[in-house]
């Protein structure tokens, strides 16, 4: 029997929580002084109040969660949350349209940071905070949230745990899934305070330096200026920001371990080295290409601009100092395919995940091998640890449903009359939580032209991209509904 | 508490599970990841895939920081080995399982102390204690003696011919002047009740009764059990519980061993020099028939297969023999067991996993008691002067729904608790009490 009660009972607990960053908004909004305050304000009273009737209503429930609950808790609580996060944006008439106002948050929390909005600038500071808020939510993740500050979820916590945290094998920093939470959330509030301080002395405002830094750190995308990041000609700033997205995107772990001296244990991390890998080599093509087609940058610039767009798409930030699509051809294409690789697993970064793509070409690999040995025990080594078939399966059907569900939505992007190169960056950028497509929905673009039906569409598969998939995807399998 | 638990088998994931309902930090570590993928996805633990003998694997499950290392693996070498290396790095408090009896003998276990190993537990020795202490009192399943048999817990079947089946417990206090036993909890239907004055005995119901010394006989006429001279023993299986059983019987009873392998038939009878040690198949109704069955008093069926154990003590109990006793090694059989009337119940594993778990609670429990049949502990615990428990009677103290004071034992003297009970420092306060009332109750003895 699915335990329908206490669903309810923790999806109120959780409400009333948002209510909370709401308020926090509303404080912004009352510093400035601006019309935004009042639907603040409304919106985490319909919050608090209907999260708090629902919560007593059914208190009292027998706490327990097992695995199907844990996922439809999970599914639910995203759009739960882009349901009520919507209505600042929608009760101020800032975003008239519910459609665009639910892909805004609903881009918000997954941290893709794809955008409806034609003029970011003319926004009150009340809802641009709201908009910055909710994506840091989302980047360390609303469950692992709750896991931190509701002691009630340690009951059954991993099954949350799990259907929430990106990669195939989530890591634990402490035996209690609580104190996990715990730790991750003040990692990531440690280096969000670390960025706000650096960005600070790059010369930001102290608004647009917080708004940012929560957006970086949840790998999110969303800038308070229209031209992104790209407004501010500084150096300095883009490289504090490009190391605050590296970081963003490498495992949390990694950074937990890095804190207590642990260094070795970084540096030997197999899929971190293959991050830096990629970001280093690729940066190098591009920024060595760059220097040879586009005379009038100079080396710095280059190398500059080409590790910033390599280092956003990598880690699913989406934020844009330059129009990739305005570079040749061949480093479109290339930002393109990084498109898919995504962070590493344990980050707040998107996509396929590094360590993914790294295990099944290391799996490929040795498939060539075992055919000329056919009774050869080959198995995939990562981290210099043989990885159970069980997880290379997982794996490869993770993939198999990426690609899939790539292929099927770009044609549905495509019945709508789009390119096909605008269709095929709608749906990567939306799958992977990244922000910038290509074609009409370009990092110098938007998506307000897309019809209400595509917005809903790309939503969905935000979500799908953020939740890694399984978790929702499951909802929908026949065997999950089954007694 | 941080405890490294090394060893996920039958005892480390049962302690895992009570370590964790308890609150404590578990860290569960074993060579196969399959088992502990399964324990993980339903328990809030970390695991680690690893053995407790390499030091690099205990440096990663940071044993450094452990308070309490529990090393439970299949082999007693392991167990020792990782204990020392443990120790040596850091963990406070380390305990092996072993298997033999040489090294409990009070001169050997300063070895292991010196080597670092503080407590050692030897889950047959255990278990033998209890097969033991049953056929002492024979009409009920389970018994515990508390500070030298002052105290005595033990469960009773309650069945249609007990005068006290169909009352309420507030009836029943009234049959006697004074109260001299408390009901502390009853399991029906699979379910543990901890009874108020208005619960009723049902048939079948079986009742944790604890009482004095004196009281016994007294308690067993209520319950309707027909007391009677145990003198004529049969134990089916020559296993380690088997040996040890008769060893410890033998000069008392008239004991006969049945054992199906023919070699270790032979071994044993050299052994046990009282004992007559039959070699045969205890699944044999006719052989059961020609070695007496009927006569017996008692059956103990001690075989490494528990669905043996229970069809042999099922058979015994329908050719008359009164008191059986089984050993029931996989943990789901237990309510089965106990729902067809099997007698004692014997789970070393249980036995040990919660001898280990005393471990893990605060200095002033004295003892930890498993109660195989439900789901819960018997605590002794020692007041102290600043307890919340103290000065005020019972019924004042707001205690949690999951426990139940039973009794108490001041000095000499042993009091069965009611509302109106006051604690006094020092007294050892016997405590009932469900895995959610454990660490409740731990706090008012702080």
């Amino acid at each position: 029997m699915l335990n329908g009660r206490f669903i309810l009972y923790v999806l109120g607990l959780l409400l009333i929580i948002e209510g909370f960053f709401m308020l926090l908004s509303g404080g912004v909004a009352y510093i400035y002084g601006e019309y935004d305050l009042l639907y603040h304000l409304t919106s985490a009273a319909i919050s608090i109040v209907l999260g708090g009737t629902i919560s007593f209503l059914t208190k009292g429930v027998e706490k327990h969660i097992g695995k199907r609950e844990g996922y439809i808790i999970v599914s639910s609580v995203w759009v739960v949350f882009s349901m009520f996060g919507l209505m600042p944006f929608w009760l101020s008439g800032a975003i008239p349209s519910f459609t665009d106002a639910f892909f805004e948050t609903m881009s918000g929390f997954t941290t893709t940071g794809s955008s409806i909005l034609t003029d970011i600038e003319s926004l009150p500071h009340g809802l641009l905070f709201w908009r910055s808020i909710i994506q840091w939510l989302g980047g360390m993740g609303i469950i692992v949230l709750s896991l931190a500050i509701l002691p009630i979820l340690g009951v059954g916590g991993m099954q949350l745990f799990v259907a929430e945290v990106p990669g195939p094998t989530p890591d634990k920093l402490h035996p209690r899934i609580t104190e996990t939470a715990k730790r991750l959330w003040v990692i990531y509030l440690g280096f969000t305070v670390a960025e706000v301080v650096l960005l600070l002395f790059g010369g930001m405002s102290i608004f647009d330096a917080v708004c940012h830094s929560f957006t970086t750190m949840a790998t999110g995308g969303y800038s308070t200026k229209q031209a992104s990041i790209a407004f501010y000609d500084s150096a300095y700033i883009q490289y504090v920001i490009i190391l605050f997205m590296f970081i963003a995107g490498a495992n949390f772990t990694l950074s937990y371990h890095a804190f207590h001296g642990r260094f070795k244990k970084v540096i030997q991390n197999e899929e971190f080295r293959y991050y830096l890998g990629f970001v280093l080599g690729i940066s190098v093509v591009i920024g060595t290409v760059l220097y040879f087609t586009e005379s009038n940058l100079g080396i710095e610039r280059s190398f500059r601009d080409a590790l910033f767009q390599v280092v956003s798409i990598i880690t699913t930030t989406g934020y844009a100092t330059a129009d990739y699509l305005l570079w040749v051809p061949f480093l479109s294409l290339l930002v393109f395919v990084l498109m898919f690789f995504g962070g590493s697993a344990g980050s707040t970064g998107g996509g396929i995940k590094i360590v993914r793509v790294v295990l099944l070409l290391k799996n490929s690999y040795y498939e060539l091998k075992r055919l000329i040995h056919p009774n050869a025990v080959i198995p995939v080594r990562f981290n210099n640890r043989a990885v159970s078939q069980s997880i290379i399966t997982n794996v490869l059907a993770f993939v198999v449903f990426y690609i899939f569900i790539f292929g099927a939505g770009t044609i549905i992007m495509s019945i709508m009359g789009f390119d096909m190169v605008t269709s095929l960056g709608a749906v990567a950028t939306s799958l992977g939580n990244i922000g910038p497509g290509l074609g009409e929905v370009g990092p110098s673009e938007n998506f307000a032209a897309i019809p209400d039906f595509g917005k809903w569409f790309l939503s969905f598969l935000m979500l799908l991209g953020r939740l890694e998939l399984f978790t929702v995807l499951l909802l929908f399998a026949p065997a999950f509904w089954k007694e | 508490m941080r405890v490294l638990i090394f060893g996920a088998g039958e005892v480390g994931t049962h302690l895992a599970k009570m370590l964790c309902n308890a609150n404590h930090d578990v860290i569960l570590m074993d060579e196969d990841e399959e088992k502990l993928q399964q324990i993980e996805a339903h328990y809030d633990l970390m695991t680690i895939v690893g053995s407790g003998t390499s030091i690099g694997n205990l440096k990663e499950a940071n044993v450094r920081s452990s308070d309490l290392f529990i090393a439970v693996p299949p082999f007693q070498d392991m167990s020792i080995l990782s204990s020392i290396l443990a120790k040596k790095m850091g963990a406070k408090k380390t305990v092996s399982r072993i298997n033999n009896n040489e090294y409990l003998a009070p001169d050997n276990k300063e070895y292991f102390f010196q080597l670092g190993i503080d407590e050692l537990i030897y889950p047959e020795e255990l278990a033998t204690e209890e097969i033991v202490a049953s056929l002492k009192q024979v009409g009920t399943r389970q018994l515990f003696e508390f500070s030298d048999g002052k105290l005595v817990l033990f469960a009773l079947k309650i069945r249609d011919n007990a005068p006290i089946c169909n009352k309420t417990l507030a009836e029943v206090s009234t049959m006697h002047e004074k109260q001299n036993y408390n009901t502390v909890a009853i399991m029906r239907d699979g379910e543990t009740i901890i009874p108020r004055g208005n619960e009723r005995f049902q048939h079948n119901d079986l009742a944790y009764i604890i009482t004095t010394h004196d009281a016994i006989p007294q308690v067993l006429e209520d319950a309707g059990k027909v007391q009677f001279e145990v003198k004529n023993v049969m134990i089916l299986g020559g296993s380690l519980i088997g040996v040890k059983v008769a060893k410890l019987l033998e000069s008392d009873y008239n004991v006969k061993l049945i054992e199906i392998n023919k070699e270790r038939a032979t071994k044993l009878a050299d052994i046990l020099e009282e004992t007559l040690v039959i070699s045969g198949d205890g699944r044999n109704l006719e052989l059961l028939k020609d070695e007496g069955i009927k006569k017996m008093d008692a059956f103990i069926a001690v075989t490494g297969n528990s669905e043996v154990n229970i069809l042999a003590c099922q058979l015994a109990k329908k050719l008359g023999v009164k008191k059986t006793v089984a050993e029931v090694e996989n943990i789901d059989y237990i309510d089965l067991a106990e729902n067809i009337g099997i007698g004692t119940l014997i789970n070393k594993k249980l036995i040990a996993a919660s001898h280990i778990y005393r471990l893990t609670l605060r200095s002033n429990v004295a003892h930890v008691k498993c109660l195989t049949a439900v789901d819960a502990e018997v605590l002794e615990f020692v007041a102290k002067e600043n307890s919340k428990i103290i000065g005020k009677p019972l019924r004042k103290l707001g205690l949690p729904k999951d426990v139940n004071i039973g009794g108490i034992i001041r000095g000499d003297e042993a009091i069965i608790a009611n509302g109106d009970t006051v604690i006094q420092p020092d007294d050892k306060v016997v405590v009932f009490a469900l895995p959610s009332g454990i660490s409740k109750i731990e706090k008012m003895f702080a």
